[in-house]
């Protein structure tokens, strides 16, 4: 490979922000280099990696894996990438690879409630952005564009312009659930980057329920399309470069990238401006590796803010068996959710929720319950048939506040390039617990609702991530408390920027990646704004 | 003088009651033009996306070269605005424009020659009155030597034209008339449908029996080959017009895709009946519907040996094309069903082919997406023939290296290279004619 030296803008992480950042840089005619630690693979391929796993239920099953750019993994055992240093495990999972880790998603673009850039002045906890959501909107809007959003007009996040993209058609599912719960709740259709018509030559939704692990027609937006985008616009993109040290001048300027081929070869590449979209747990690693005799604790961590107030959706869930058959399993596997308890004036004593209803096959998961209770032969089918089209399972986007203990730094162990694996430190407090107990009333009363039987809620005290890794990287108007600045530059190095859901100071309480994206093309802009020369 | 007054205002209501039912005709007539150029498909041609209708600039690759369409807005600088009625049925009818310059035959005025007189004059009413003009001119068709010589048309025209207007049969019933007004005519099927001679003329002897257009084929459309394998009826066919899918299972890509979707799809039903009428004109009795499978139920495997002897058409089939289609072609939950697919049975492999590259994207309703820039030829070959043979039984397949001649566009046609040497063939004569004729005049 001719690795190119230098650029005028090197981004790493070839995820869905980084790519987009990349493109819209490389159209106003900057020579931009992408560096990528994963490979580059195509849809095809995943498809049959994921049609051959033995492993259905675990969605990271067809994403490579390699050693020399190891993310995490959890079957068929937990591979310990990730060092858990705290009361509860944060089991995150992301994907290093060319496209990223919204490879594998549901597709789901939300704006953040406009309370939630000032929650401190507004409800007297957690922070408050350096921006609200009018610096935000047009943004938010350009990446609708750019991914075919569509959703429910009042969700709660005011928009100038119409959706760019009508609602794919409702699933059996969510007809019933909708009507059932309502008036008492009110099920919205959740705001997606999903075709419901042919757009930038995908086809529509046609229902394969596979969103999670991969949609295999494309109809869903993604960060592989993002990447691709970036590669057709000439940005030059480098995989399988695993970038381990950031080089600085006198004044605190980055200069030059440092990164390892698959082969242990070491590269070096210059450029005017940097901007870090390796993702909230991998870009802080990056930082903290970057050791000098000015910066002995690592690029942008003179005040040993970088990786910390580590957050995510801290989830409960409840699974139950309707009434009536619902047939989930037809249709995008995330179509609708709960918001009324998104914002209000509960948020000073409570963490507001999102209620959010599957809609994904529960065939596999009935299986294997009605074996495990010795079902066999025809009953067994019975026993599938039955609850596979009554099975209803919910889960919640419950706010957790920063918290600086929360954090990543680096372990003590090394992968094979030699690299620290990263380390996590998480704890949940009583705001969250107090909004865990809210969700779980609700819960009682949408299965109550549903006549349900069979209810099971998950284990008291414990915690799923929902992989919405944000706060690592926070912007923040005082470099005491934060990493970067409004723009998302690093406070002590003009030069270098941060993308990517690490920059969200606070969690909210919906799906992170389209809030990154519009922090990213503003980023963009800022970027072409300085750089522009009379 | 009372008397006066009134005659002269009887009159006026008279002439108000005229000019008002001559206005009423009158938007009669643009709104039936409306619907013609609809039939026509005018807009396939000169209507570009994103620009103001009929305003032209639509790039057609033809095998000498790319033709742009023209303004036929009624813009005096731009359009068509300084045409008479009688102008515009020469351009129609006989390729010739209102300066005496040729057309290409690009536009189909050889099968626009069947129109009747009042249909031209709708047609007219409505282009110059219902049709907005847009004064920007559409980019120049600059094709090469020798095909930039407009004047060579004329003698094309000459050797192949067919100026008659359409004659009704009268031993035929007024559908099927009607439908063969059409088809001969206003929705030119023989454009595409018959196969073309060295110097791209349709061969009447040879009409509708199917044509490559370089990458899509259109297919065999006479009524002998519609009634075998693929049993289409007339009820089918009028359902394929208007929606581009039908009970035997076909669906419709490429060009024709577009053809429903811009004109047959807003032709009343009426006419697409009796186009159905004149194509198959022995009514067919309606075979019983494909049954339906209900749920289809899980099958296959993809265990590590079963994947290991599978061929490459198979394994980039199950990766790309089975999740809608299914794994053995049964369609799945409304998605077609490539089994008994009548694009399986052609003479030839190259729409398959072609909407694996493209894929197939229907105005309204589920698309499918093209291939171009995941697989590569050899892919598309490979899945293309398992395609054809496991799915389709058809012994009829595709090499790789056609498949990049339809990933280029089709072949270039050696008419550019006939043509030139022809010509220089022909120039050379002169000159030794020439050359021998003085040597005998000065050796006299």
């Amino acid at each position: 490979m001719n690795n190119p030296l230098s650029a005028d803008v090197v981004v790493i992480g070839a995820g869905v922000t980084g790519s987009l950042l990349a493109t819209r840089l490389a159209n106003a005619g900057k020579s931009v280099v992408l560096l990528e630690s994963g490979p580059k693979i195509d849809r095809d391929q995943l498809v049959a990696r994921y049609r051959a796993s033995a492993f259905k239920s675990d969605f990271m099953s067809p994403y490579p894996f390699s050693p020399m750019a190891p993310h995490p993994r959890y079957t068929p055992e937990p591979d310990d990438y990730l060092h858990q240093a705290g009361p509860h495990p944060f089991a995150a999972q992301y994907i290093r690879m060319f496209g990223g880790t919204s490879w594998h998603w549901a597709a789901q673009l939300w704006r953040f409630v406009p309370n939630d850039f000032r929650q401190h002045s507004q409800y007297g906890v957690g922070k408050d952005w350096p921006i609200g959501y009018d610096d935000l909107e047009d943004y938010y809007y350009q990446a609708e564009c750019i991914a075919g959003v569509g959703g429910s007009p009042d969700n709660g996040s005011p928009r100038r312009h119409p959706y760019p993209m009508a609602r794919v058609p409702a699933s059996w599912l969510q007809q019933r659930v909708t009507a059932r719960l309502a008036p008492d709740f009110t099920v919205l259709d959740d705001s997606t980057g999903r075709n419901s018509r042919s757009f930038d030559g995908r086809p529509a939704c046609c229902g394969n329920n596979n969103c999670m692990p991969v949609c295999p027609i494309d109809a869903q937006y993604h960060g592989g399309i993002a990447a691709q985008q970036a590669e057709n616009s000439g940005v030059r993109v480098v995989t399988e470069a695993v970038v381990y040290k950031l080089e600085h001048d006198t004044q605190g300027r980055i200069i030059a990238a440092n990164y390892f081929d698959w082969n242990k070869a070491s590269h070096r590449i210059t450029a005017e401006t940097f901007v870090l979209a390796a993702n909230a747990i991998e870009t802080p690693k990056l930082l903290l590796m970057s050791v000098s005799d000015t910066f002995p604790h690592g690029i942008a961590n003179a005040r040993d803010t970088v990786g910390r107030n580590l957050c995510d959706h801290p989830a409960i869930g409840v699974t139950f068996d309707v009434d009536e058959e619902i047939w989930p399993g037809r249709g995008p596997v995330s179509p609708c959710s709960i918001g009324q308890f998104r914002d209000g004036a509960f948020r000073s004593e409570h963490a507001p929720f999102r209620i959010d209803i599957s809609n994904a096959s529960q065939v596999a998961a009935v299986t294997k319950e009605a074996l495990s209770e010795g079902y066999f032969g025809k009953k067994l089918q019975e026993q599938i048939r039955f609850r596979a089209a009554r099975r209803l399972s919910i889960k919640n986007a419950l706010e957790q506040l920063p918290d600086p203990n929360n954090r990543v730094t680096l372990s003590d162990k090394k992968d094979p390039l030699g690299l620290p694996t990263p380390s996590l430190f998480w704890n949940i407090d009583d705001y969250v617990v107090k909004g865990t107990a809210k969700t779980r009333e609700c819960y009682d009363a949408i299965a109550a609702k549903l006549g349900a039987t069979n209810v099971r809620h998950s284990k008291s005290g414990k915690f799923s991530n929902r992989q919405h890794i944000t706060g690592t990287l926070s912007m923040g108007l005082d470099p005491a408390t934060s990493v970067t600045d409004g723009w998302g530059r690093a406070h002590d190095h003009p030069n270098l920027f941060m993308v990517g859901t690490g920059v969200m100071p606070t969690v909210g309480t919906c799906n992170v990646t389209l809030t990154a994206m519009a922090l990213a093309l503003r980023t963009a802009d800022k970027i072409l704004q300085e750089t522009q020369h009379g | 003088m009372a008397k006066y007054w009134t005659t002269l205002s009887g009159a006026g209501v008279l002439l108000f009651a005229a000019v008002q039912t001559h206005a009423a005709d009158q938007s009669e007539l643009i709104k039936r033009g409306e619907y013609l150029a609809i039939a026509g498909d005018c807009g396939a041609c000169h209507t570009e996306e994103h620009r103001a209708p009929f305003s032209g600039g639509h790039a057609i690759a033809s095998p000498i070269g790319t033709l742009f369409s023209t303004n036929i807005t009624p813009s005096k600088t731009a359009g068509i605005g300084n045409y008479s009625e009688a102008q515009f049925a020469t351009a129609l009818r006989k390729g010739v424009r209102a300066d005496g310059k040729q057309l290409y035959p690009a536009m189909p005025y050889t099968a626009y020659a069947r129109l009747t007189d009042d249909d031209v004059s709708a047609l007219y009413a409505y282009f110059m009155q219902g049709v907005q003009p847009v004064d920007t001119p559409a980019e120049k068709t600059a094709l090469p030597f020798p095909f930039n010589l407009r004047f060579s048309m004329a003698a094309w025209n000459l050797l192949f034209a067919d100026t008659h207007v359409f004659q009704p049969d009268a031993s035929q019933s007024a559908t099927w008339n009607r439908g063969a007004y059409l088809v001969q005519g206003l929705t030119h099927c023989s454009t595409c449908h018959t196969p073309r001679n060295v110097l791209m003329a349709e061969q009447p002897s040879k009409n509708l029996q199917g044509a490559s257009l370089g990458t899509w084929y259109a297919p065999d459309i006479t009524a002998a080959t519609l009634q075998g394998k693929s049993h289409w009826t007339r009820q089918m066919l009028a359902d394929y017009l208007a929606t581009g899918h039908a009970a035997n299972g076909a669906t419709a890509g490429g060009p024709m895709r577009e053809a429903i979707d811009k004109s047959f799809s807003r032709m009343t039903p009426q006419d697409r009946d009796a186009i159905a009428t004149y194509l198959l004109p022995a009514a067919t009795e309606a075979p019983s519907p494909l049954e339906s499978k209900g749920l289809t139920p899980v099958q296959g495997n993809d265990f590590p040996d079963t994947i290991a002897g599978m061929h490459e058409g198979e394994r980039v089939y199950r990766d790309n094309c089975a999740s809608c289609h299914n794994l053995s072609g049964q369609g799945l939950n409304g998605l077609p069903p490539l089994q008994a697919h009548p694009i399986l049975n052609k003479p030839t492999a190259d729409n398959v082919a072609m909407a694996v590259l493209q894929g197939v994207w229907p105005e309204h309703g589920q698309g499918m997406i093209g291939f171009a820039d995941s697989l590569s030829d050899a892919q598309i070959a490979a899945v293309t023939n398992y395609v054809m043979q496991d799915i389709g039984h058809s012994s009829v397949q595709i090499s790789t290296k056609r498949v990049s001649v339809l990933r280029a566009g089709g072949e270039t046609s050696p008419l550019l290279v006939i043509s030139r040497i022809g010509m220089a063939a022909a120039g050379a004569a002169l000159i030794i004619t020439l050359f021998w004729w003085r040597k005998r005049r000065t050796s006299r």
